[in-house]
């Protein structure tokens, strides 16, 4: 019985002969290499799962501006849209455009008015665009302050009557939401 | 690409191997994660929510009888709490302000006015904002949710 070399072997029920000339090349090794997708696949699902743990259905409201350190809340609620007013120690913002210095706010205005004249002016033109835009609607008088959280209140308080004055009544302060514990909160 | 499920198929028997296709489910978890990092909100911000009624600012009703007043005062010095005609300092606990005796007093007052929901934070001009949003944070936590910020000045104190 003569010795033949190895060689790949294909059952005799495989009837393609295109197949068989393909795999029965004698001494030549196959280029198939299995890829184990195990550890892959679980890397994408933890991964999945984690992301949609952290998902916020209402996306980002409020960005934080780099000079501004919010401080700690425990009883908070979520946000809502609202103009945004920015303050940090050297500037005053609303929707990102700066409305006053804080030179300006600190200083002891000689007519005794609290009033921020570029801010009433700005706020007035939202309110009336809201109304405008949504007739059916009531408005709600709700703006949103940002605010850093070693600012003083004799800027606050100015920045809060200007608000008011233009209608504004129910000021929110924006802060870093705490659990009950310390810790962070979780995502609403 | 699959992952094969072997069963047996020994002695002539019919194989029984499976390849299980996972191309789609890979697809499937790439577009989610792609999805899920684009959406993602890193930062998690919150409100508290503060109202401006002053006393005789536009907005506020002329109560028809006495009404129980409370008031936060918050100034240098510490905290001033005044329960209608009963005024009770609470001192600097050192350089930091005495929060925890401000919430036991206001939890106190809670007890015998349940139904008072309503609470003033008087603030003097100095006290910086951080101050300010703690005291109102330990209001809330003593079920006092209507909180009105407003200037020391206007207070009647």
């Amino acid at each position: 019985m003569p010795i033949h070399p190895p060689h790949a072997h294909l059952y005799n029920s495989v009837t393609l002969e295109v197949a068989k000339a393909k795999l029965g090349h004698a001494g030549r090794k196959s280029l198939y290499a299995p890829l184990n997708l195990v550890a892959y696949i679980d890397m994408m699902t933890m991964l999945v799962i984690f992301l949609l743990m952290s998902f916020s259905a209402t996306g980002e409201i409020l960005f934080v501006q780099k000079n501004i350190v919010l401080p700690d809340a425990q009883n908070w609620t979520d946000l809502e849209r609202a103009p945004v007013i920015g303050v940090s120690k050297d500037v005053v913002t609303l929707d990102g455009s700066q409305v006053a210095t804080s030179d300006e706010l600190m200083k002891d205005s000689a007519t005794g008015d609290f009033k921020i004249a570029d801010l009433h002016d700005k706020l007035v033109t939202l309110k009336n665009n809201y109304k405008l835009l949504h007739p059916s609607e009531d408005f709600n008088g709700i703006a949103i302050i940002q605010s850093d959280k070693n600012v003083e209140f004799k800027m606050l308080k100015k920045i809060m009557y200007s608000a008011s004055v233009a209608g504004y009544q129910n000021v929110n302060f924006a802060v870093t939401p705490k659990a009950k514990g310390g810790a962070a909160a979780p995502p609403p | 690409m699959g992952v094969s499920v072997d069963t047996g198929g020994k002695g002539g028997k019919k194989s029984v191997n499976a390849d299980l296709n996972l191309v789609p489910y890979i697809d499937l978890l790439t577009c989610m994660v792609a999805f899920l990092l684009i959406t993602a909100v890193w930062s998690q911000l919150a409100r508290l929510e503060a109202h401006q009624k002053g006393q005789g600012q536009a907005g506020e009703e002329t109560p028809p009888e006495k009404v129980f007043k409370l008031v936060v005062l918050v100034n240098d010095s510490g905290f001033n709490l005044v329960a209608d005609q009963d005024q009770q300092p609470i001192p600097k606990k050192g350089d930091s302000y005495d929060y925890e005796k401000l919430g036991d007093e206001l939890k106190k007052i809670k007890d015998t006015h349940a139904d008072k929901t309503d609470i003033q934070v008087a603030s003097d001009d100095a006290v910086k904002f951080e101050t300010l949003v703690k005291t109102m944070d330990t209001a809330l936590s003593s079920r006092f949710p209507d909180i009105s910020l407003i200037d020391s000045g206007g207070a009647g104190i």
